[in-house]
């Protein structure tokens, strides 16, 4: 390639370069921040008139997928049985399927293979299910939690399921013998909702324990190991699901 | 996403089979999905679109380059396309901000994105040399950068 890389940011973008010219600019890529940023951002223009003509696929093409990702090897061995699994996973994927029909979920969903499905054998299958639901259900929707100390925190809660979701990252580790625990606020005061183990990386995709309506709180302490039946702390991460 | 690989494969079936391949490369892939470095959306129609474009080129090279001479008498593109684009918020926003365009970018932007054709296709096609392509390209996508305001 003899002309300048940097003016090739469009090209690229629009898949109008050769499989060779791609891969010789993804690697310019790699080296040139602004190109990189540019890239990206030509490359979500270019997305939206991907989603400008976006039309729902055939109900058959659906079955196949399934069928075909039913027998994909990708997600971690499974505990249960796999005819329970799937569904759920697969409710994620659909709103992935009809991109342009639920953004919101769609990034979440994504979120949930990342983190949550595909994230290794350690998570229990039991959380991962439902949390799945959660994030594709249809009325989904994300409440986040003001800017405060600990990266990026935010609540997914579903009113049609009764369920919610916790999803951060950036969260640092819990000081030692110390771990994080979720709680549910209402009128009645807090419940627990479980504990939040923080893996490398400080994502987190963590199912509320118990029903959610939808009109609470709800809140992240740091408590001692085994967690508290009353939060002895002040939350580090308070999301109001009013709001 | 399966609106756009349509478009560009042009074949009902073959499109159907690109976004199956699609959807379960997202499947595979998807642990590798950063948050951080874009939107979920644009990360799905990028896998979409460059697997669209990758089976045009290989299966269908000889037939396009008929239809690449045919196009030449079956008017502008754009007019296709916007025939298609309906009037949803999201569709008028995006037609609105294709208009924002010029014409020469704007032919460029939409026979490389939904035509699916390279830049040097582009250059035969319009008789200009393949750099003005990548100009055009460039300057259109960024102007409807600013249009649709996406800086992620």
């Amino acid at each position: 390639m003899s002309a300048d890389p940097h003016l090739l940011t469009g090209a690229y973008a629009a898949d109008a370069l050769t499989g060779i010219e791609r891969l010789a600019f993804e690697r310019h890529l790699d080296a040139c921040l602004p190109c990189a940023a540019e890239a990206r951002q030509l490359r979500a223009a270019a997305a939206r008139l991907g989603a400008a003509v976006a039309t729902p696929p055939p109900a058959a093409l659906w079955g196949r997928v399934r069928a075909e990702v039913a027998t994909t090897d990708q997600v971690p061995p499974v505990a249960g049985p796999v005819g329970r699994r799937f569904p759920s996973l697969l409710a994620a994927a659909a709103a992935l399927l009809a991109a342009a029909a639920a953004l919101l979920v769609v990034a979440f969903s994504v979120t949930a293979l990342g983190l949550g499905l595909v994230g290794g054998p350690r998570r229990s299958e039991r959380v991962a299910d439902p949390v799945a639901a959660v994030l594709a259900a249809p009325d989904a929707r994300r409440v986040a939690a003001r800017a405060g100390g600990v990266g990026q925190a935010e609540v997914v809660v579903s009113r049609q399921r009764g369920r919610a979701a916790f999803v951060a990252s950036g969260l640092a580790p819990a000081p030692a013998a110390r771990t994080y625990q979720l709680w549910v606020v209402d009128r009645s005061g807090p419940r627990p909702a479980g504990l939040v183990e923080v893996p490398k990386g400080g994502r987190v995709t963590r199912l509320l324990e118990g029903r959610v309506a939808g009109s609470e709180q709800v809140a992240l302490t740091v408590e001692r190991r085994g967690g508290a039946a009353r939060p002895t702390s002040e939350p580090v991460v308070v999301i109001d699901l009013r709001a | 996403m399966f609106g756009l690989v349509g478009r560009v494969v042009r074949n009902p079936a073959q499109a159907e089979e690109v976004t199956q391949e699609v959807f379960v490369e997202l499947w595979r892939t998807a642990s590798r999905f950063d948050p951080a470095r874009g939107a979920a959306r644009s990360w799905i129609m990028t896998c979409a679109h460059r697997r669209a474009v990758d089976r045009v080129r290989s299966a269908e090279r000889a037939a396009r380059r008929d239809d690449l001479a045919g196009r030449r008498d079956q008017g502008r593109p754009y007019d296709q396309v916007a025939e298609q684009v309906e009037a949803t918020l999201e569709r008028e926003q995006v037609r609105r901000s294709l208009d924002a365009l010029t014409d020469l970018q704007r032919e460029a932007v939409v026979l490389a994105y939904y035509g699916g054709y390279t830049h040097r296709e582009i250059s035969e096609l319009l008789g200009v040399p393949s750099g003005t392509v990548k100009t055009r390209l460039r300057n259109g996508l960024l102007r409807l950068r600013d249009h649709l305001e996406v800086y992620r």
